[in-house]
């Protein structure tokens, strides 16, 4: 059942990553789960980098929140990261 | 919907929509596009379903960031002249009640005290809010200061 939450939520954040880049077919997301947590690691083209970071971080920190927002329900600690 | 929507509208409003049907159908939570209302630039789309209600119904900060994320993936396209505002089991009225209260009891405040008053930051539709509670305050303006996120309304006493 986790594995299958976990799947769930890396296509939702994979959705959101390949809507706001340039180039969608380079975007790939890790999933590095621990016992009570999920980190997400984004990996994009580094054109894109400040399409998902964003001026201060604020897509990132838009895209964490929103994550955690969907993640709530199964009450799932889950962190994103943009790799570089 | 509005019947005399130009072409252009119509494409950001079925983007919206499809934006938010294909996020959520990964997922296991019940939270759709419901009716759709064209308010030049502000397209209001409203989410429907049990967790749309349950979840961005109830944290502003949840609804806030999803309409940041789906206006950020379409501004390429569309520029910055169509606006996506995102709203779910009627969290934009109740904020805005809040909203109307803060500004009149901090005008009060202003008024009583003769000192300007500086507000949380806010976003910009939030902001729009206290400005037209207190527009036709005789003896209060408001202005803006700072720079997105960050950026928060003033109320001050009106020089004679």
């Amino acid at each position: 059942m986790t594995n299958e939450i976990n799947e769930s939520l890396r296509s939702f954040v994979e959705y959101l990553v390949k809507s706001l880049v340039d180039e969608p077919d380079t975007v790939q997301i890790n999933e590095v789960t621990a016992e009570h947590s999920t980190t997400y690691e984004v990996h994009v083209s580094p054109n894109d980098l400040g399409k998902v970071i964003g001026k201060q971080g604020r897509i990132a920190n838009a895209l964490r929140t929103v994550t955690k927002a969907a993640a709530m329900k199964h009450k799932r600690k889950v962190y994103v990261e943009i790799v570089p | 919907m509005n019947q005399s929507l130009s072409p252009e509208a119509e494409d950001f409003a079925s983007d919206c929509t499809r934006f938010i049907t294909e996020l959520f159908s990964v997922t296991d939570l019940d939270v759709r596009p419901g009716t759709v209302n064209w308010n030049s630039p502000y397209l209001n789309l409203e989410l429907v379903g049990e967790d749309a209600d349950a979840i961005f119904g109830r944290y502003g900060e949840y609804l806030d960031s999803l309409q940041y994320l789906v206006n950020q993936a379409l501004v390429n396209r569309y520029g910055r002249e169509k606006r996506l505002i995102l709203d779910a089991g009627g969290y934009r009225e109740r904020r805005a009640q809040t909203l109307r209260k803060l500004a009149l009891d901090l005008a009060a405040q202003v008024k009583e005290l003769g000192q300007e008053a500086e507000l949380d930051p806010l976003p910009p539709q939030e902001r729009r809010i206290i400005h037209n509670t207190l527009a036709d305050d005789p003896e209060v303006t408001t202005y803006s200061e700072g720079v997105d996120p960050n950026r928060y309304v003033v109320i001050t006493p009106r020089i004679e």
